[in-house]
């Protein structure tokens, strides 16, 4: 099976696992224990806070609030950083984003969507007229979910700052976190990350905060994760994001450059008079979107699984919603023929050029074929 | 003080000399219902008893019988030496502390000294001297307490009565095969066939890969809801793909639906006549979409030879429809956002009023024959 859905959740790595069983067999106590064995872990984990923010920032200006996913961080980050004046967030957000902000609306605040570029990334001058002094968050997801294009948000940030500098700047890390180089500036307030999408677990992400920010708790009780976020921590899993992510920020560069050199080969692969690219050059190599003309999207899913190969149509966090057609995509500017045969095709670092030329040729056979029997 | 479960039957009653085959159906469908938990089942003059379950399962024998068809009412029931002492200590204990009631006493047990109209009369007025609150009210209580003196020297005391889900026991009425699409109407139209006494077997059709497997998960969940009400069912599973990509290839694509229907009631009926079902059960109604006129059902119904078609919502609005498929619990699932086979490949314009002769002309198009076979060949059994 070769698998291209990277995008929606990747393979977890088996040598981190194996070394993250201790905590889950012999490191099993509740590190807000006092004895010695709960305190050596609470000690540990306070060490694995520290790496983690240092892999993307510096660690003495910012911390690490686990959550349990990356949904859970982008929750506490509009809700608890967004309960006044007005929200200002982009047409290309991810859900867990795009939903906080509806219900934000439902809950009286005054919510403002900035338009996209035909690639997926936000028109940053739509995005600032929409700043004024009564905006308290604005919220810019760094890779779009559905095109891969890239938000430069550590300058969006800044001219944010710059026009209103009481405004707290949030951003979705996700399709970002330990694949593309970045660091974060003193500009960004909030970073959601997720473990899963590098080789870790479902389960466990985390909303990077700039140390100095007071944040009300998304989740109340024993006062774990500085107090933002109770609940016995996921030990197990917090160590498995942390061992995953070392080693994806150890191999960041070269990491990179293979999977841009597979999106590449795959671009040059695809029959042109069949799909249309959708995904911008420069955005993150790991995500290629592409439009099949004249076919379902989802015809397709299901017919190359038929053949051993597995894809997305999408963001697989909203195939189950009840609107048919991507949101972000017709923000895109994406129609006609294209808006129902859109497929993602998303990699990670392990892929190789023979799967890439076989996938290819099966999504080349598949579309034509079924082309043929739709004509 | 044992509780019980008092389970009366609606219309068996009324059979003659088949009576008691109605009521062997009648008693194994209660005891499907109730698989998995411990009980035991007694029938006694006119009635059943359950006995011998936990307390604590009480209500879920109550949820689970209320889906049996053959049940008219149902009590949950105390059950107590015949001793009015006895009796008048479990009427404490079931009875409600205020407002009106009556006590309405049936005795089969004519040994006991005193006849009914006399016990009625002593427990009401120890239980007005017990609870100042009460109120006596012949005509319209709010509570009626009911005693029941048996035969073997026990009485079982109950408070009111709990509405069954009426009808015939399932499997006295012959089986049908009901298509079920991943909407409202049909599980609907099972159901209520179902509650006339006859054993249902579901077909659905599917249009993998342009359909997906949530489609069919949900269509499972359908059946499940339904075969709740049905003893269990087993859903047939066909593969309709091939037959949609011809019709678009071959034929005018305004009589896709048309024709794709007539396909569907061919595979029905032969799957039904090889699982011994006697006639066809769908969930059309009247008007309702464009293949659903009298010409639609007029050009399905026609390839259909040797089996009634059975429409039981003809005469119903979509909201008495969704009514009942709320009560039933399917509707949750029903509203679900995925695609059945109908709506791939569908026309902007379907023919809302079909000619035989313009649909002949288009079926001719096709090789339907070998365009069945291959369908029955894909057919799946899911048993439920």
């Amino acid at each position: 099976m070769i698998y291209l859905d990277n995008a929606a959740t990747t393979k977890p790595y088996a040598d981190c696992l194996e070394r993250a069983g201790q905590y889950l067999i012999e490191k099993y106590y509740n590190p807000s224990a006092l004895y010695a064995e709960g305190y050596n872990l609470h000690r540990e984990l306070a060490e694995t806070h520290r790496k983690m923010a240092a892999l993307i920032g510096n660690n003495q200006d910012y911390s690490v609030i686990f959550t349990s996913c990356g949904t859970e961080a982008d929750n506490q980050a509009l809700f608890c950083g967004g309960r006044r004046g007005n929200v200002v967030t982009t047409s290309g957000e991810h859900s867990a984003v795009y939903s906080c902000a509806a219900r934000l609306k439902e809950l009286g605040v005054e919510v403002r969507f900035a338009a996209l570029n035909p690639d997926g990334s936000v028109n940053a001058d739509s995005l600032l007229s929409l700043v004024d002094d009564k905006t308290s968050l604005v919220s810019v997801i760094h890779v779009n979910n559905e095109t891969g294009a890239i938000n430069d948000v550590n300058a969006l940030a800044k001219t944010v700052k710059a026009k209103n500098s009481r405004a707290l700047f949030h951003s979705d890390g996700v399709q970002a976190f330990g694949k593309i180089p970045f660091r974060l500036s003193p500009a960004i307030d909030m970073y959601s990350v997720s473990a899963h999408k590098i080789g870790a677990l479902k389960g466990t992400g985390a909303l990077i905060k700039r140390k100095s920010l007071v944040l009300a708790p998304y989740i109340y009780g024993g006062g774990q994760e500085e107090g933002l976020r109770s609940g016995t921590e996921n030990v197990f899993g917090i160590k498995m994001f942390e061992y995953a992510a070392v080693k994806k920020y150890e191999n960041l560069k070269d990491n990179f450059e293979k999977v841009r050199a597979l999106n590449s080969l795959l671009r040059s692969a695809l029959d042109n008079g069949l799909f249309k690219i959708l995904s911008p050059e420069n955005g993150s190599p790991y995500i290629l979107t592409v439009g099949a003309y004249g076919v379902r999207g989802e015809t397709i899913l299901h017919e190359v699984n038929d053949k051993g190969l597995i894809i997305g149509t999408g963001s697989a966090c909203s195939s189950n919603s009840k609107l048919r057609h991507s949101r972000v995509m017709q923000a895109c500017g994406v129609g006609g023929e294209l808006i129902d045969g859109i497929l993602r095709l998303s990699f990670c670092p392990e892929n190789t050029e023979q799967e890439i030329l076989e996938a290819a040729q099966i999504l080349n056979s598949t579309v034509k074929n079924r082309r043929d029997k739709m004509a | 003080m044992e509780k019980v479960i008092i389970v009366r039957y609606s219309e068996i009653h009324l059979k003659g000399n088949n009576r008691g085959y109605f009521e062997r159906s009648f008693a194994e469908n209660m005891e499907k219902a109730l698989r998995g938990i411990k009980h035991e089942i007694r029938k006694h003059s006119g009635r059943y008893l359950i006995e011998g379950f936990d307390d604590e399962l009480t209500d879920e024998i109550v949820a689970r019988l209320s889906k049996v068809f053959g049940i008219h009412t149902m009590s949950v029931a105390i059950s107590v030496k015949s001793d009015l002492d006895e009796i008048f200590r479990a009427a404490c204990k079931i009875g409600p502390d205020y407002g009106t009631f009556k006590v309405e006493t049936h005795r089969a047990d004519k040994k006991f000294p005193m006849n009914s109209m006399e016990i009625s009369a002593a427990i009401g007025g120890r239980l007005l001297d017990y609870k100042p609150e009460l109120k006596v009210d012949i005509h319209n209580p709010q509570t009626v307490i009911g005693l029941d003196l048996r035969e073997n020297g026990t009485t079982l005391v109950f408070n009111g009565m709990i509405r069954g889900a009426g009808g015939m026991p399932v499997g006295t009425a012959g089986k049908g095969m009901l298509l079920i699409s991943g909407g409202i109407d049909s599980p609907v139209a099972g159901q209520m066939i179902a509650k006339r006494g006859m054993k249902i077997e579901c077909v659905h059709f599917h249009s993998y890969p342009y359909t997906n497997m949530q489609a069919r998960e949900k269509v499972e969940e359908l059946a499940s809801v339904l075969a709740g009400y049905t003893c269990g069912t087993n859903l047939h599973i066909v593969k309709v793909t091939h037959i949609q990509e011809e019709i678009h290839k071959k034929c005018n694509g305004e009589y896709m639906v048309t024709l794709l229907r007539r396909f569907m009631m061919r595979i029905a009926e032969r799957l039904a006549l090889r699982h011994g079902c006697q006639c066809l059960i769908t969930g059309e109604s009247l008007g309702q979409v464009a293949s659903q006129t009298i010409e639609g059902m007029t050009s399905s119904g026609s390839v259909v030879e040797k089996l009634p078609i059975l429409r039981p919502l003809c005469g119903f609005d979509k909201n008495e429809i969704i009514e009942r498929s709320r009560a039933m619990g399917a509707y949750e699932i029903s509203i679900r956002p995925y695609e059945d086979c109908c709506t791939v490949f569908l026309p902007r314009h379907p023919v809302i009023r079909p000619k035989m002769e313009d649909i002949l002309a288009e079926e001719a198009k096709l090789d339907v024959e070998a365009l069945i076979d291959e369908a029955l060949a894909s057919t799946e059994t899911v048993k439920l």
